[in-house]
């Protein structure tokens, strides 16, 4: 019976873990921070595994525990000292859309969602994964209203980083 | 185009972009690895708390049988010093199983919010028990010094030497130099919650503001 259990979690994160990978890539800044995160993020949603009962989809509730571990649980190890900038990350444009200005963009977009908080963060990864903001209030325990006013000004945040 | 849309668009066509995708294999073994979460040096720290004022409590009945007599007359009767010991046995038992509830309301699926609030309900317990721990290691160490220089012989023997004004000053620094160890463990305490809990806390009251 556990042996199925770790069978199925197991098959269900490699297919999904792009969703962890992600919240990851927005909470740390270098290779080993990611790995470190990513460990953390599989243990707890490994333990809260049994407990999922398959009322929520498997990718819906992997967001929440993901970013519960990366915005309160996480505790960043030793080695996460030694930090790589994240301009050093390459982003993957299709050839044929290829667009150097749009390039530089996304570059920079990245660059200043990266000096958000940790809960602007939050907000941003879960409107860029396309949820609703029931969802997102839900997620972060705030109300539906104040998620919106919320990205309002993490909207014009973002807006001010990159124009000042 | 709003910048938040170039950047949706991008980032959500970018599924196959994680050269670090992992296997069945390597996700097998992280499963296992020990958690390294807050909550888990949290418990740990708890848990070395209540050993630390337990066996400090229990210190007189593990001592030598001198120490013990010796206590003994200081408290008047051995009673008294078993009902003192009883009583905090009892308010540690209690601090214990408020704790363990608290523990077990920390769910990783629960809200953002709710989660912050559940870890800081649980620090806060541990808060109150040192605050109890300090006050009641204060009050012993007052009550000792009382008894040492008025019921223990030969220290009162010395101390009757002692003018009122000499007897005055010494008490007061005896107390002051108390006080002053007690306030050192609490800003010690401070110091290792403060580090620990300061990214949540600073979420915490990030998302509390929202609710204003």
């Amino acid at each position: 019976m556990n042996k199925e259990l770790e069978q199925n979690f197991v098959e269900l994160l490699e297919k999904h873990q792009n969703i962890v990978h992600k919240v990851c890539r927005l909470y740390t800044n270098n290779q080993d921070a990611h790995n470190d995160l990513f460990q953390e993020i599989t243990i707890q949603l490994w333990k809260a595994y049994p407990k999922f009962r398959g009322e929520a989809k498997f990718s819906t509730w992997m967001y929440r525990v993901g970013l519960n571990t990366a915005i309160t649980l996480y505790r960043k190890s030793k080695r996460n000292i030694k930090t790589q900038g994240f301009e050093s990350v390459s982003f993957k444009i299709k050839a044929v859309d290829y667009d150097d200005t749009e390039e530089q963009q996304l570059k920079l977009l990245y660059k200043a969602v990266h000096q958000l908080n940790d809960i602007e963060k939050a907000l941003v990864f879960l409107y860029l994964e396309d949820k609703n903001y029931s969802e997102i209030s839900e997620t972060l325990g705030i109300s539906e209203v104040n998620a919106r006013v919320k990205m309002n000004r993490v909207k014009k945040k973002l807006k001010t980083i990159l124009n000042p | 185009m709003d910048e938040l849309d170039l950047l949706k668009k991008d980032w959500q066509s970018d599924d196959s972009r994680n050269e670090t995708k992992l296997s069945v294999k390597e996700i097998y073994p992280m499963m296992h690895k020990k958690s390294s979460s807050i909550v888990k040096t949290l418990f740990y720290i708890s848990i070395a708390e209540l050993l630390f004022w337990l066996v400090l409590n229990l210190y007189p009945y593990f001592a030598s049988d001198k120490y013990r007599e010796e206590l003994a007359v200081m408290y008047g009767n051995s009673t008294m010093l078993l009902a003192l010991s009883i009583l905090s046995s009892l308010v540690i038992v209690v601090f214990v199983f408020l704790l363990f509830k608290s523990y077990k309301s920390i769910s990783v699926t629960d809200s953002a919010k709710k989660l912050m609030e559940n870890i800081l309900n649980t620090r806060k317990i541990i808060k109150y028990y040192v605050i109890y721990s300090l006050v009641m290691a204060f009050v012993s160490v007052i009550i000792g010094i009382y008894y040492t220089l008025y019921h223990n012989p030969e220290v009162s023997k010395q101390f009757a030497e002692f003018s009122d004004k000499q007897m005055f000053v010494a008490t007061t620094l005896m107390v002051l130099f108390t006080l002053v160890f007690i306030l050192v463990f609490w800003l010690f305490y401070r110091i290792i919650y403060g580090i620990l809990l300061k990214r949540l806390n600073r979420n915490y009251n990030e998302l509390k503001k929202l609710e204003v």
